[in-house]
């Protein structure tokens, strides 16, 4: 009797232990550690350097983008004004409007 | 340059493309021939089964795409014109004698009474309400309409003018069109429609009437001007345009009026 107690103890015991270990490994402690290796956090801060500066990038290349596409369309204005769609010539005509 | 005319939708129609003659250019001008068939089929007020006669029996219709889409481009046509162009003159146009395909128009009917115009007119997603009584003559937006569905069709192939009775619109190239005898505008893109009294007229008791109604009065115009040419964007636009400025409107659009006089107006940018 008294040994099958024993062994019950022994079983929740050894679940304790496995669950505890379990907990402190699961936890990560060395993580904390690694993140304040300065190697870790050199690279850390060159990575958030990287982004501002791609992020400049494409705000810098938006901005030429639409100067460039406003300047497209103010040649195409001019180009329009300097030839009109419609305009009085003196040659044969191919077919004529009338009333309708 | 391939030119192909034929009659339809009450008037003569002309496909000009500016390519070489071949059988697929060709094809694509009978295309463009059936698509007008087609739309007048749909547009068409004389055709007692037309999507048009329809609505007008019932009052309210689901109707198709070109339909609603013509309505739409007409209802704003009106608000543009402040009411000198408006769909809703189909009884008064009628009651002037305009009552069948003109071609047909021998013995003139209708009171020659002047008809109210401006009646309400709704475009909800596909369906289509007209107010009590209203009826819609979609007559010169159809053509320009068709004019300018037409030419989308053709300026596949090439350089185009499509010409629906005077609605007409190019694209591309380089279209001389006479809008007088002594007058001839070039187009290189958009559209030019005429409206006007010197045809689509006759007599009722001994009084002549003609197709262009005020929509103010409900009767055929009464105006100094013999008939307006106007450029545009579309034919559609053009026609609304023309018809406005055959009423009087001060527009800021290339136009010629011809008046009774004989005097020839050049006003807007040709001016």
């Amino acid at each position: 009797m008294t040994s099958v107690v024993g062994r019950v103890y022994v079983v929740a015991g050894t679940l304790l232990a496995f669950f505890v270990l379990w907990a402190g490994i699961a936890a990560r402690p060395w993580a904390a550690a690694a993140a304040s290796d300065p190697r870790v956090a050199a690279l850390d801060r060159r990575e958030a350097r990287i982004r501002r500066d791609a992020a400049a990038a494409q705000a810098a290349a938006a901005e030429r983008w639409a100067a460039y596409r406003k300047k497209v369309a103010a040649r195409a204005a001019a180009t329009a004004a300097a030839q009109p769609r419609v305009r009085i010539v003196t040659i044969p005509a191919v077919t004529s409007t009338r009333t309708s | 340059m391939l030119r192909h005319a034929f009659r339809a939708m009450g008037t003569e129609v002309e496909l000009l493309l500016d390519v070489q003659r071949d059988a697929a250019a060709w094809d694509v001008l009978r295309r463009g021939e059936a698509e007008v068939e087609r739309l007048e089929q749909l547009l068409s007020r004389f055709r007692e089964d037309s999507e048009l006669s329809e609505l007008n029996r019932r009052g309210a219709l689901r109707c198709g795409p070109d339909v609603v889409r013509v309505v739409e481009l007409a209802v704003r046509a009106r608000e543009r014109t402040g009411g000198l162009f408006d769909p809703t003159v189909h009884d008064a146009v009628v009651a002037a004698g305009y009552d069948r395909s003109f071609e047909l128009l021998r013995n003139v009917a209708g009171d020659g009474l002047p008809r109210r115009c401006g009646g309400d007119v709704v475009v909800d997603g596909e369906v289509v309400s007209l107010g009590e009584g209203v009826r819609l003559d979609l007559g010169g937006i159809a053509k320009g309409y068709t004019a300018d569905r037409v030419a989308e069709m053709l300026a596949t192939a090439g350089p185009c003018l499509v010409n629906v009775g005077g609605d007409l619109t190019v694209r591309s190239g380089r279209w001389p069109v006479a809008v007088t005898d002594d007058l001839t505008l070039e187009l290189t893109a958009g559209a030019l429609a005429t409206t006007g009294r010197d045809r689509r007229r006759w007599r009722r008791a001994g009084v002549e009437a003609h197709h262009v109604i005020d929509p103010a009065t409900g009767l055929p115009a009464a105006t100094d001007v013999v008939r307006a040419t106007v450029f545009a964007d579309t034919a559609a636009d053009a026609e609304a345009l023309a018809t406005a400025a055959f009423l009087g409107a001060e527009l800021d659009v290339p136009r010629v009026l011809v008046l009774a006089d004989g005097r020839t107006i050049v006003a807007g940018a040709l001016a």
